[in-house]
């Protein structure tokens, strides 16, 4: 087994419920320290669930959510909303970014509630631009850039607080596939540089491009490879 | 662990960015503002720079003015004239600086011997003394005021009214009204005497002319006194007696600035009723402001849930939207207080008055505008920060 100590995120027996209906049926996972993991599933198989129970935008019915070393059950909204200032990061498939904003003051958002100042902000969000390849385009408004370019900024946005974990819920669902490739090409740079990095996704080519897959079926991990593999060592 | 935090310069900076970005409505919403602050400083701008006007008008003509003039009650009758004696009376009391007497006459005072005697225009006819100009505190437009050197000729001194209808508007020694059988030349036209509006409508003739041509009654209808200010009201209570010994109860005593004083006073009441019409205003500029800050929070569902991924906690998604707000309604209220004092310098220019802006209207309008702003924002960023970010996530 993975030492505890490195896990970045742990889920045990996690559950959700909504009213009577049960969409998360005793979850079990865990995320390593650069890792880049790939939830797979179907619409309706309560991957969107788990994926804001693993970021912390919900909170699980019963079960232990451990991110970045802080059980989250324990924390207040307050500390929760810290969490993610501080240790998440997120990049969603429709992007989200400001329209009234210019990428880079896009991509310095990532540290706006983290009480950073402006100044240093702005600066880190200049460097993080240059590392997703869009330097030249700090002072564009998302509006007249592709989609590419924008997922792009997002990930940059998500990237800038160094965070413990990346979520990134359907990256390249907006996408056409030679941007959303791009995308996929930068996300396995990112982790090879040190960010761990959980995607969530339908598609099976997505998933085939991350290095280690989690299947969620009906509210269940019906298959994750990290322990298929692990079974096969032992 | 690292709490989330949102520098107060941010917080209102990323309020000026929501609104930024929505140009159009940011304008239409503020403009709904600023028509009703505008309205109300407008409103206390135009009563004051009035009232101003009235006030100086009543500085320059004085307080000190008394009118007496012999009373209607008692059942005595026809007797309207003071005693002869009363003018020479009234100069013996201490404080008074000034006195004139007038005369009602017989008219009429026609434009020609030709004209109809029985359309007579409203027009009376006086006898006046050469003191009254000053007593009144009234002007010449044209000409010259009776004085000794011209008080036993047939000449005459228009008041303003008599003369716009009598169509007569300059003097030129030709001009002449016809009165009793023979002309009058005209020597004068007067200024409006807002102390006495009823000599704008007479011919004003000499006591001795009066006597001469016009063979009249000359026992004094009226009475103006000037006195020294600090002592109008002693003197007001003495007159009677002084005026008429016979029949002090018979002497009607006023005070003819109190009819400016009230006008004054009246614009008040305006004012009152035309502030309601800006609170009016006002309450359609905050129903504005609200429903685009609840239109807003429909429809920014997506950005609030990115920023609670983001990091933000409730309170700071609830201070974006009043701050939103708040700016929203201070734009409005600034741009308010500048339409405002605009129309009141309009105003001013076009009637001849002061302009006055007072600083009680701009604070009122400003205050306004600040409630409107937390008002109307306080329940739209209240839901903002209800919603779960899941819930905003997912609606985007």
């Amino acid at each position: 087994m993975s030492d505890a100590v490195s896990a970045v995120l742990e889920l045990q027996q996690v559950t959700k419920k909504y009213g009577d209906l049960e969409v998360l049926h005793g979850v079990d996972l865990a995320v390593d320290s650069g890792e880049l993991v790939a939830v797979l599933g179907p619409s309706g198989s309560g991957k969107s669930t788990l994926l804001h129970i693993m970021g912390t935008l919900d909170r699980a019915t019963t079960g232990t959510v451990i991110v970045d070393g802080h059980d989250t059950a324990a924390l207040s909204e307050a500390q929760v909303a810290g969490l993610r200032a501080h240790r998440i990061g997120f990049v969603f498939q429709a992007f989200h970014l400001l329209d009234g904003l210019s990428a880079v003051d896009n991509v310095a958002n990532g540290l706006l509630y983290s009480g950073t100042p402006r100044a240093e902000r702005r600066a880190r969000a200049h460097a993080m631009l240059a590392r997703v390849g869009l330097g030249d385009r700090a002072g564009q408004l998302p509006r007249l850039m592709s989609g590419g370019e924008r997922q792009r900024v997002a990930i940059a946005r998500a990237l800038l607080n160094r965070p413990a974990i990346v979520f990134a819920d359907e990256p390249t669902g907006n996408l056409d596939s030679h941007n959303g490739a791009e995308v996929l090409d930068l996300l396995r740079e990112l982790n090879a540089e040190g960010t761990t990095i959980v995607v969530i996704t339908h598609e099976h080519e997505v998933a085939a491009a991350m290095g280690r897959q989690v299947e969620v079926r009906d509210g269940m991990i019906v298959r994750d490879s990290r322990r298929t593999a692990e079974a096969v060592a032992r | 662990m690292r709490r989330s935090r949102l520098r107060p310069g941010d917080s209102l900076r990323v309020g000026f960015v929501g609104l930024r970005s929505r140009k159009v409505r940011t304008v239409l919403s503020a403009l709904g503002v600023a028509i009703g602050v505008a309205t109300v400083v407008s409103v206390l701008g135009i009563s004051r720079s009035s009232q101003d006007e009235l006030l100086d008008q009543l500085d320059a003509l004085g307080t000190n003015l008394l009118q007496v003039q012999a009373g209607q009650g008692l059942g005595l009758g026809g007797n309207t004239d003071l005693p002869d004696t009363a003018a020479s009376q009234v100069r013996n009391i201490a404080p008074v600086e000034e006195v004139a007497s007038v005369t009602s006459l017989d008219g009429p005072a026609l434009r020609s011997s030709y004209a109809d005697p029985n359309a007579t225009g409203g027009i009376s006819v006086k006898a006046a003394e050469p003191t009254l100009l000053d007593t009144v505190a009234g002007s010449v437009a044209e000409g010259r005021f009776l004085d000794d050197a011209v008080d036993d000729y047939p000449v005459a001194v228009l008041g303003a009214v008599t003369a716009e209808r009598l169509g007569i508007t300059a003097v030129d020694g030709q001009t002449s009204v016809w009165m009793n059988g023979r002309a009058w030349q005209v020597i004068g036209i007067l200024e409006e005497l807002p102390l006495a509006s009823d000599l704008d409508r007479a011919v004003l003739v000499g006591y001795d002319a009066a006597a001469t041509y016009l063979d009249a009654d000359l026992a004094p209808s009226r009475l103006y006194i000037r006195t020294a200010s600090s002592s109008v009201e002693q003197v007001a209570d003495v007159l009677p007696a002084q005026a008429n010994p016979e029949e002090p109860e018979n002497v009607d005593v006023s005070r003819p600035s109190d009819a400016l004083a009230a006008k004054a006073a009246a614009e008040d009441a305006f004012t009152s009723l035309f502030l309601g019409l800006g609170a009016v205003a006002l309450l359609v500029g905050a129903v504005g402001t609200a429903n685009v800050m609840v239109m807003s929070v429909l429809e920014r569902r997506g950005e609030i849930g990115l920023r609670r991924a983001l990091g933000a906690t409730r309170r700071h998604v609830r201070g974006q939207f009043l701050a939103e707000s708040l700016l929203l309604s201070l734009c409005g209220g600034i741009a308010g207080v500048l339409i405002g004092a605009a129309v009141t310098f309009g105003y001013a220019q076009a009637k001849g008055l002061h302009f006055v802006v007072p600083a009680s209207a701009v604070g009122y309008g400003m205050l306004a505008a600040v409630g409107i702003g937390v008002l109307a924002g306080v329940y739209p960023a209240t839901r903002a920060a209800r919603l779960a970010p899941t819930e905003a996530l997912r609606a985007a």
